[in-house]
């Protein structure tokens, strides 16, 4: 349960980065792109997951933070002549300071009121980059240039996919480690009780402030990866309808554990792409349905697909258990029956 | 000798009701303390106040003789105070263990795990051992694994018991403790108080259960609408006719 996560653990992990190197090349184009998004969703859900699911702080300002992750990468990398991997650091580090700031008066706040002040940062965020010309070219949006690491160019989808992949299982090493550390019970206890932690000598405040920043960070990281795989970026990638989207990821998953946001990412993001087989004049419609999706799941299965599964495994052994000790005793009442009649 | 705990008249308001008015108590190191009286006393008002869950309007409380009123909430389980709720408050989706964790967290240091790995699993099983130990003494290590929430009603009023004792308090504020409890449960929970003060432990026993209250209590302080009314040994506070007539006079309203 604590301590360092398991070999187990890790490796998937490594598998995700050796699968990547070797799929590079023998996927088509198009799929290495759905692979990348699919990717970027998973960490940016993941962030959000650490706010909503572990801290239980329902914010959702989440998107502002991707954008600035998305924006700050691109603009140091071309105004600052900043490489991918110094910009990408500093462009999360940047949105996990402003998600510093905005936690202290968002700790102020509870449920209805903070899910309503962090909306309305969302739509301010959107609104500083559509209006800021200077920066960010306004709605006419940033061309992203090719970048490369180290020497290795990044200038497409099978460029970039290795690299989504190894960024990916970073980060998914680092939650595994947050999720076995004393932190990640302090946010749990914070989420289940704020009288409890608080008399137990947590600073629930400062619990607040550390998984705001932490969250905007993943959502910063999302952002620099976005820019690996994408040639442009305008304000419309800070709207509702993206943040609608990783909601729905969020709660059809299952929020709460790392599977359920990797199942949810991957649900959720291969979607629009099935959808695109639809006629065009159903795609007016996508909106509307992961409103309805993200409705349907909150209705029907509030901890998701993976929490549903759990509840069926659960059960299934409990079943199971009860059997067992059903069959014990019977032997045991016919060992008594038999030794009884022999006497 | 001078008092563990003492509170120095305290006066708390809500609106235009004076839920606690000029109220004074010592508490002894090493006795169980009751503090009795009818609903609405204002008990559970006083335990805020040390707990640092409400501030007194006037008054002071100190703690082994430093004032508890600059200190934040959460800085109160570190100076060795820890309490129960009334309406019982557990970590509902987390296991037995993990909420009898979450009350060391006074005890535990460090957030990120940047601990080398052998140090951090020391630690971390020091706390594991020490939590067993807590379950065994309350009598929830069947229970371990459960989730609180899952727990029936006297399990639960235990596990509350016991995440404020893993927090090895010098003073622990039980708010009743025994209430809605079976005679058995409540035989469990004397004899669990007896242990703790056989290891040195300072209790306030908030409860209206007069049979365990009378069995425990070395000392019981009285409140009634918001004041002092009486204190003293069990046998003295019994007899006393202001007591009686504030409890009899509750009855006859009911
Ligand atoms: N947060 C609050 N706001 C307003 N009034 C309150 C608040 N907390 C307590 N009160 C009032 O203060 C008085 C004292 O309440 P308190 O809970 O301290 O009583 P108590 O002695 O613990 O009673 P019980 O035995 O029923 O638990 C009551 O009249 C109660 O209604
Ligand atoms: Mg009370």
């Amino acid at each position: 349960m604590f301590g360092s996560p398991t070999l187990r653990q890790l490796a998937p992990l490594l598998a995700l980065v050796l699968g990547a190197l070797a799929l590079q090349q023998l996927l088509p184009q198009y799929f290495l792109y759905v692979g990348n998004l699919l990717m970027m969703y998973v960490i940016l859900v993941i962030g959000l997951d650490l706010l909503i699911g572990w801290s239980g702080q329902f914010a959702f300002a989440h998107i502002a933070f991707f954008g600035i992750g998305i924006y700050a990468t691109t603009i140091l990398g071309t105004r600052y002549d900043l490489p991918f991997l110094i910009a990408m650091p500093v462009a999360a580090m940047l949105a996990g300071a402003v998600g510093f700031l905005i936690a202290f008066p968002a700790t102020r706040l509870r449920a209805v009121y903070l899910a309503l002040a962090t909306f309305a940062f969302a739509e301010c965020a959107q609104w500083v980059a559509r209006t800021w010309d200077s920066v960010t070219k306004g709605a006419d949006g940033l061309q992203i240039p090719p970048t490369s690491i180290l020497g290795y160019a990044v200038g497409n989808d099978q460029h970039a996919f290795p690299v989504v992949a190894i960024i990916l299982a970073l980060v998914l090493a680092a939650t595994l480690y947050l999720q076995r550390s004393r932190f990640a019970r302090s946010m749990s206890a914070i989420r289940e009780s704020e009288h409890v932690a608080s008399a137990s000598g947590i600073d629930v405040k400062r619990v607040k402030i550390l998984s705001f920043t932490l969250s905007a960070i993943y959502a910063g990281v999302a952002g620099g990866v976005y820019t690996l795989f994408n040639s442009f970026v305008n304000p419309d990638i800070l709207g509702v309808a993206q943040l609608v989207l990783v909601l729905t990821m969020l709660v059809v998953g299952g929020s709460g554990s790392i599977a359920g946001c990797v199942l949810g990412a991957v649900l959720i993001g291969i979607l629009p792409e099935v959808l695109r087989a639809a006629p065009r004049s159903m795609l007016v419609w996508q909106e509307f349905f992961y409103g309805l999706i993200l409705v349907l799941a909150i209705m029907f299965m509030p901890r998701g697909f993976f929490g549903a599964w759990q509840a069926w495994r659960d059960r299934a052994r409990h079943a199971a258990d009860k059997r067992d000790a059903q069959a014990s005793q019977d032997t045991r009442l016919r060992a008594k029956a038999s030794t009884e009649a022999s006497s | 000798m001078s008092a563990l705990l003492s509170i120095d008249g305290i006066t708390v308001r809500f609106g235009g009701l004076v839920a606690v008015d000029n109220f004074s108590m010592d508490v002894e190191e090493g006795r169980i303390h009751a503090l009795i009286g009818p609903n609405g006393a204002g008990k559970s008002t006083v335990f805020n106040c040390i707990s640092r869950f409400t501030t007194p309007a006037a008054g002071d409380v100190r703690f082994a003789g430093e004032s508890l009123l600059a200190d934040p909430q959460y800085a109160i389980a570190k100076r060795g105070v820890a309490r129960t709720f009334q309406n019982i408050e557990l970590l509902q989706r987390l296991t037995v263990l993990e909420n009898v964790l979450v009350g060391m967290s006074s005890r535990v240091p460090g957030y990120f795990p940047l601990l080398p790995g052998a140090r951090r699993r020391r630690i971390e099983r020091e706390a594991v051992d020490a939590a067993d130990e807590v379950l065994a003494l309350t009598g929830l290590t069947g229970y371990r694994d459960t989730l609180a929430g899952d727990l029936d009603f006297g399990h639960q009023k235990l596990l509350d018991v016991a995440r404020a004792l893993s927090a090895k308090p010098r003073l622990l504020l039980l708010d009743e403790p025994a209430a809605g409890l079976r005679n058995r449960e409540i035989a469990q929970v004397d004899k669990l108080l007896g242990e703790l003060t056989a290891r040195g432990m300072t209790i306030v026993l908030v409860e209206h259960v007069m049979q365990l209250v009378m069995s425990v209590a070395q000392k019981i302080t009285v409140l009634s609408f918001g004041r002092k009314i009486a204190e003293g040994a069990p046998a003295e506070v019994r007899a006393n006719p202001e007591v009686i007539e504030a409890y009899l006079g509750k009855r006859a309203h009911a």
